[in-house]
């Protein structure tokens, strides 16, 4: 089991007063491609959220190992330096910091990463390049005054700088027009080619997954992981919805 | 142009005792209605001034008539720059807080014509700084004020902007204060012509045991004026900080709008932060709103950052650094870019300066 | 009689009220009246009738001395000019005694609170009731069972004429508003008369609120209550408090004081619906200091008055206590209305939060003004202000000045406020759907003060929205 990047074993959590997540097991290998499927609410952004560490949700029973290291009780800034990255589907707005000075020091903080000013210039240029995001937006507040396409814009641009062993793509396609989206799956597929990293992909969107290779297919139904398969699990889906998951997760109850 | 007004052997001093009073003002026992500055005497060397023209003498300032008249006697001379639509100015204010400089500068932006005012106070030691501007925007005039205190320790300094817009014209105006032992920042826009705006960022770090006096008024007269005031800052170890915002919405300027919003990010165990967001309304069909929140860093925003890896304490750290790189970014200028680089480095060590400079690529740049 | 009780039914109803139910007054024939203006032998005269000890009658000697003394603020607030204390009679009294059965309350004095619908209300929703007319209280009666858990709910003089009470009228009375915290606090200090006190005993729960009414007949007359509440710890209480006066031409003053004591794990909630005339000068000062784990919370409605200074104070000593202000104020012509709270937030983890509503209209002059202090102990305390104001006309005026002192980095204070006018579109909104006008405005003014009224008791809401539809009739020709 030591080449799983991510393992996740018997997890449930939930906020203070509702359990979200049941009994969640799911591992993650270096450098694959997984994608989280299932109707709204099911508790798919959460199980991101969680991974992550988000102190809104309390794991209540299970672990999460992380490239070999427990990081159950951890905070999520220690979790963001042992690599795990989370997109968010509603990136939040920080007045009074320019996105420069965000992206220094969170580069800054990595050891891996640390490198001139000079260096460091450079490498935003060419990220913000591949992205089509203008320069000027360097200098303005974080994801102050920007649109939702120009917000994920700026997670991909922070995806790419970071380079994370696992990248949780929480929605990063929905509500993008045509151009955006196309950008934005530029974006992942620069992550898979240049920085190798595993990729766990939450969305109902199957278009953005078009252009990857999926390894595995989640199938997640009312906070319960019911179905596991092949990448031709999401044509099936695509096809039948989710009935027939959410069906078999009332039969077994009742059984 | 500015006068050095103290010498060594110079030591009387005349005290201001209501400087930064605000239109409306509220019970004395809060001591927030005003502040007191012990000034040196201006010494007179004849008594011939050259003036300003006149009508620059109509207008309020924040800081208060005492303290106008002190910086008017003080500098001894003034500045006093038109601006023509056909050619658009750069007007840099230089004040050097180390030699105590006293700067009264007037500027008059004729009918659509752009112009771009930076003013600048710097220094590393001592003694009592005062920079005085005024500026007359004509109908559809675009100002651009950019305005720096950045003084060093043991130092005092006063700066007071006055501005009237005329019909449909535009202010955009960023302040920064980011260090003096202790600062009055007094400005009062008048929004006097219908459709004229004003825009205002201020950003301010007050550390150690700064004082820090900040009066800003916009009185809203013309019909469908609009003023937007948005405040950052940061109040670490024991500074004092008093905030007085007012937005006065006088009768007659329908269809006016005034918002302001402060965030204050609290890091220091000993801080004194005072705040007095005043709404005056004498007109119906208006909108007036005030926001302010005082404290840590959000949680939403706290949580967002340790999601890319920062702890608490480096995000404020963070914070403070990202209030000089603002600063940089919006300097205009190398010499601005270098005084608010120096204050980066007394605030954050030489090595974060340098980072700033290299990153925003200032780095090579010769002021 | 049979019209009176017609009058008092119709309060419950929104539709056809008119001014008449507050604004009659009755004669003052036979009334013992002392000399206008302030002079110590009007104190001494005081002090003998109420036949008061000696350390009473000092308190008040001191207090004069304090208030010749003393200056307004001459920096802030609506002018008081017109109020010529030389021209006011510090106390005025009916001939009678206090009474505890509304039969023995002499008619006219009766049909005054049968009027204002106390007597009713006693016997429906209240626990114990005390009503003032002019200087002195001409009623107290109280539920029995609420006095057999050992409340205590009487008049100050007959506290200190209680050799029980006495001691704890002395250690509480003037300790939390100083008599040299402002001109006017010294004024009441040196000519009180009348008001409540209440003792509720550790941990006894009253199920009803208490009330009481002050009434202002006389013309020029001064009205100076007192009211002290002592809550023991793990006690709870609901105190309501109403105030009118009939209109004259010239100016009348209350300058009461209340002192409310909230140990800890209490709760006291205390509501004020105040209908002024618009010829009273109201100088109020109205303070709580706060133990831990204990709620103090405040309702306030201010309708009446011409010029009003009003800003119930809370001090929140205790760790975790917290402070509830919910209050509206409603200017109308020659009314200038300065209105709000101070919170101090001493105590660890203690909370505050402030939401005020102001209505403007006819040139009434609406200011809200709030302090909140946070002080340096006061670790997690955490605050909300929120105010709201609605124009309802051109000529009228709203202003907001909250202050905020914050003096603890892990404190966090939020503040917001609005000032705007009814839409257009919510207007015209309404009326397609049949309302004329007036009802929209009404409507939608009655929707603003909700948050409030909600507070209330429900005979009281009902009475607030009749002030308001009375308010508004005025504002549509």
């Amino acid at each position: 089991m030591s080449d799983q990047l991510l393992i996740i074993a018997g997890l449930s959590a939930g906020t203070e007063d509702k359990p979200i997540l049941h009994n969640i097991d799911l591992t993650v290998g270096a450098g694959e491609t997984h994608v989280l499927m299932g109707p709204n609410g099911a508790g798919k952004s959460t199980l991101g959220h969680v991974i992550m560490g988000d102190p809104i949700y309390q794991v209540t029973d299970g672990t999460i190992t992380f490239d070999g290291q427990d990081v159950t009780d951890l905070g999520a800034d220690k979790r963001s330096l042992a690599g795990i990255f989370l997109s968010y589907q509603a990136p939040v707005e920080v007045p009074g910091v320019p996105l420069y000075s965000f992206l220094r020091t969170i580069c800054q903080m990595r050891p891996e990463l640390k490198t001139t000013a000079r260096k460091f210039r450079e490498r935003v240029g060419k990220i913000a390049d591949q992205l089509d995001i203008d320069q000027n937006f360097l200098t303005r507040e974080l994801n102050v005054g920007f649109s939702g396409g120009e917000k994920k814009k700026i997670e991909m641009l922070q995806l790419l700088l970071l380079r994370p062993k696992l990248a949780i793509l929480d929605e990063t396609d929905s509500g993008l027009d045509v151009d955006a989206l196309s950008i934005v799956s530029r974006g992942i597929e620069a992550y898979r080619k240049e920085c190798d990293g595993a990729l766990l992909m939450i969305t109902h969107n199957t278009r953005i997954l078009e252009r990857l290779t999926v390894d595995r297919t989640h199938v997640m139904v009312h906070g319960n992981l019911v179905a596991d398969g092949p990448a031709s699990l999401i044509d099936d889906i695509d096809a039948h919805g989710f009935a027939r998951f959410e069906d078999a997760l009332a039969e077994k109850a009742e059984a | 142009m500015a006068t050095q007004i103290i010498t060594a052997d110079q030591t009387d001093t005349l005290a201001l005792s209501h400087v930064n009073v605000p239109p409306a003002q509220t019970w004395n026992y809060l001591r927030i209605n005003d502040i007191a500055f012990d000034v040196p005497t201006p010494h007179f060397v004849g008594d011939v001034y050259a003036r300003l023209p006149q009508l620059f003498g109509k207008l309020e300032c924040g800081i208060g008539d005492e303290a106008v008249s002190w910086m008017e006697h003080a500098s001894g001379d003034a500045r006093y720059v038109e601006v023509r639509a056909s050619e658009p100015q750069t007007v840099y204010v230089d004040i050097d807080s180390s030699k105590t400089e006293v700067h009264d500068t007037g500027v008059l932006v004729r009918a659509g014509a752009s112009a771009t005012i930076v003013t600048c106070a710097h220094g590393e030691q001592g003694g009592t700084s005062s920079s005085l501007l005024r500026v007359i925007a004509e109908r559809d005039a675009r100002v651009s004020i950019v305005e720096i205190v950045a003084c060093g320790e043991g130092q005092q300094h006063l700066d007071a902007i006055g501005i009237e817009a005329a019909e449909g014209a535009r202010i955009e105006m960023r302040q920064y204060a980011l260090g003096g032992a202790k600062v009055a920042l007094g400005l009062c826009c008048n929004l006097a012509g219908a459709s004229s705006r004003f825009v205002l960022d201020t950003r301010y770090l007050a550390v150690g045991s700064d004082v820090l006096d900040v009066n800003h008024v916009v009185r809203q007269r013309g019909r469908s004026t609009r003023a937007d005031i948005v405040t950052t800052g940061i109040l670490a170890d024991a500074a004092r900080k008093t905030m007085r915002e007012t937005i006065d919405l006088i009768h007659g300027a329908k269809f006016a709008e005034g918002s302001e919003i402060e965030t204050v990010l609290v890091t220091g165990d000993d801080v004194v932060n005072k705040t007095l967001p005043v709404i005056l309304c004498d007109e119906e069909d208006v909108a007036g709103n005030h926001g302010a929140s005082i404290g840590a860093i959000s949680p939403e925003q706290l949580d967002f950052m340790r999601s890319r890896g920062l702890s608490e304490d480096e995000a404020e750290r963070l914070f403070v650094r990202a209030m000089f790189d603002d600063a940089v970014i919006h300097a205009n200028g190398a010499e601005t870019r270098t005084a608010v680089l120096n204050r980066a480095e007394t605030v954050l060590g030489a090595d974060v300066a340098r980072d700033m400079a290299e990153v925003l690529g200032f780095d090579t740049e010769e002021a | 009689m049979a019209e009176t009780t017609d009058t008092t039914r119709k309060k419950s109803q929104v539709a056809d009220i008119n001014r008449s139910l507050y604004d009659f007054k009755m004669s003052e024939e036979g009334y013992e009246r002392y000399a206008d203006g302030l002079s110590t032998d009007i104190v001494r005269a005081i002090s003998d009738k109420k036949d008061e000890p000696e350390w009473m009658l000092e308190l008040r000697l001191k207090a004069l001395a304090a208030y010749e003394e003393m200056e307004m603020p001459a920096n802030w607030g609506p002018s008081i000019e017109m109020l010529d204390l030389n021209h006011i009679s510090a106390y005025v009294s009916p001939k009678t005694k206090q009474a505890s059965s509304w039969d023995d309350v002499p008619e006219d004095i009766k049909n005054t609170f049968e009027r204002l619908g106390i007597p009713e209300a006693e016997r429906e929703s209240l626990a114990g009731v005390g009503a003032q007319y002019d200087s002195e209280i001409v009623y107290h009666n109280m539920r029995e069972e609420v006095a057999d858990q050992g409340v205590i709910y009487t008049t100050i003089e007959d506290a200190l004429h209680d050799p029980e009470l006495e001691p704890i009228v002395h250690e509480y009375f003037g300790t939390l508003i100083p008599m040299r915290d402002h001109k006017f606090a010294a004024l009441h200090y040196a000519v009180w008369s009348g008001g409540s006190f209440v003792y509720v005993p550790e941990g006894v729960t009253l199920p009803y609120p208490l009330q009481s009414y002050f009434r202002l007949n006389a013309q020029g007359a001064g009205q100076f209550e007192h009211t002290l509440i002592i809550v023991e710890p793990g006690a709870d209480l609901h105190f309501i408090e109403g105030c009118s006066a009939p209109k004259y031409y010239e100016a009348n003053l209350h300058a009461g004081a209340v002192e409310l004591f909230v140990k800890d794990h209490a709760k006291l909630r205390y509501s004020t619906i105040e209908n002024w005339s618009k010829n009273m000068f109201n100088l109020n000062t109205k303070r709580a200091t706060v133990g831990a784990d204990s709620i103090m919370e405040w309702v306030s409605g201010s309708f009446g008055s011409h010029v009003s200074y009003l800003y119930p104070t809370t001090f929140l000593q205790g760790a975790r206590s917290s402070c509830e202000f919910t209050g509206i104020t409603f200017a109308g012509a020659t009314q200038d209305l300065d209105t709000g709270c101070k919170v101090i937030l001493n105590g660890p983890d203690t909370t505050a939060s402030v939401d005020t509503k102001s209505i403007s209209k006819d040139g009434g002059i609406n200011t809200f003004r709030s302090s909140i202090v946070v002080g340096r102990r006061a670790d997690r305390a955490c605050a909300t202000v929120s105010c709201a104001s609605l124009m309802l006309d051109d000529i009228s005026r709203s202003d907001t000045i909250p202050a905020m002192d914050v003096r603890n980095g892990s404190a966090s204070v939020g503040h917001e406020a609005t000032i705007g006018r009814i839409s257009d579109d919510t207007i015209l909104y309404l009326m397609s759907r049949g309302c004329s006008e007036g009802e929209a405005r009404t409507m939608v003014v009655n929707g603003f003060a909700d948050p409030v009224s909600k507070e209330l008791p429900m005979e009281y809401a009902i009475e607030m929205n009749n002030l308001i539809k009375l308010e508004m009739e005025g504002a549509i020709g």
